[in-house]
């Protein structure tokens, strides 16, 4: 999130630099595929099972969104995203697949044997 | 603990993790070897030419509402006159033949090499090396639909679904370290196994040399359905209050 997009004169309209939003568009990837990875293996050492490991994966999806909300400013958020909501949802179901693999992963090495 | 098997301590070290392990390190190498074999593509000067012309008629569509009317048709019209407007021009198709260019066979040997070698050597491997242990269990419950997905190797009627044989669990890292390569290599690695069996699935189109003309086309007809909306019709009062 080093790069801010520029803004543009009119307080209307707001012209974003398609180069830097894509930027900040790809370390947010970078966070929540971390994200999925430690939360599956926190998962995994509270051997959560069956639903309460969904909750929990929405859990973390929720406070990430609000930590890159804080991070980036929670009355200017605009000035690094297009939309908020699309910050949210964005990448939910590929990362999950990284959640339930380190999820089993650390479930089995912990909890099976 | 919670299982009602008891599943041997012993599997977890010298089955469970080297798995992961050897799937991951050979996802590494694989990258690296891909790397250190790369030919430089040669790029056609009107290819390139091309490809930077629709980036520029996505340019101008995409930013339409910050120029005025009058330049976004004189540019519009550069692109898109009837005769010799730049995205009616007319491009004779090129034909290479595959086997008559020494580079393209060398590129799809060394792709075979670095992709297609290494996944059926360590997918036999492994499949013989740790063939028909239960690995693991995942966390969850599931139907018995996915019993042939997850116990590969293993035919056992009465095992709960959600236990998982070794064979699979290769298969479920394949494909969900995916995004891990990412992480660790970056965007773009050759890492990614599952990515490169969809590219061989649909590598007859992939191979086809690439006709300037159908992109042309799709930039043409965008161009012509943009409806121009100038957004900075205030921007003289807008300025002139926040500066004044």
């Amino acid at each position: 999130m080093s790069s801010k997009s520029r803004n543009g004169n009119n307080r209307k309209v707001v012209a974003y630099s398609d180069l830097a939003i894509r930027n900040n568009l790809s370390v947010v990837e970078y966070c929540r595929t971390s994200m999925a990875a430690l939360s599956g293996c926190t998962a995994g050492v509270l051997g959560l099972t069956g639903l309460y490991g969904a909750v929990f994966y929405i859990f973390a999806v929720t406070s990430l969104w609000f930590m890159i909300l804080f991070k980036a400013g929670l009355s200017n958020w605009k000035n690094y995203f297009i939309s908020r909501k699309a910050l949210l949802t964005n990448g939910f179901f590929g990362q999950l697949f990284t959640y339930i693999l380190c999820w089993t992963f650390i479930y089995g090495m912990v909890h099976v044997y | 603990m919670t299982a009602d098997l008891i599943v041997d301590p012993q599997i977890r070290f010298w089955v469970f993790l080297p798995i992961v392990v050897i799937t991951f390190l050979v996802g590494i190498l694989r990258h690296y070897i891909s790397i250190l074999l790369s030919s430089q593509k040669k790029v056609e000067i009107q290819q390139l030419a091309d490809s930077q012309l629709i980036l520029r008629a996505r340019v101008l569509r995409e930013n339409a509402k910050y120029i005025p009317k009058t330049s976004f048709l004189i540019r519009k019209h550069a692109f898109n006159r009837e005769e010799e407007g730049y995205l009616m021009q007319k491009r004779p198709p090129v034909t290479q033949n595959m086997m008559t260019d020494p580079t393209m066979m060398t590129d799809m040997v060394k792709g075979n090499l670095t992709n297609v070698l290494p996944m059926i050597i360590i997918g036999g491997w492994i499949n013989w090396m740790f063939s028909g242990f239960i690995t693991t269990k995942v966390p969850f419950p599931l139907t018995l639909r996915f019993k042939s997905m997850l116990q590969r190797g293993i035919e056992l009627s009465h095992l709960d679904a959600s236990w998982v044989s070794s064979a699979s669990w290769y298969f479920l890292n394949v494909f969900g370290l995916r995004s891990i390569y990412a992480l660790v290599l970056g965007e773009n690695n050759a890492a990614d196994q599952s990515k490169q069996m969809q590219d061989q699935m649909s590598g007859a189109a992939m191979a086809m040399p690439n006709d300037p003309k159908v992109p042309f086309k799709a930039e043409w007809e965008a161009l012509e359905i943009v409806d121009h909306q100038w957004v900075l019709t205030d921007i003289e009062n807008t300025i002139t209050q926040s500066d004044g």
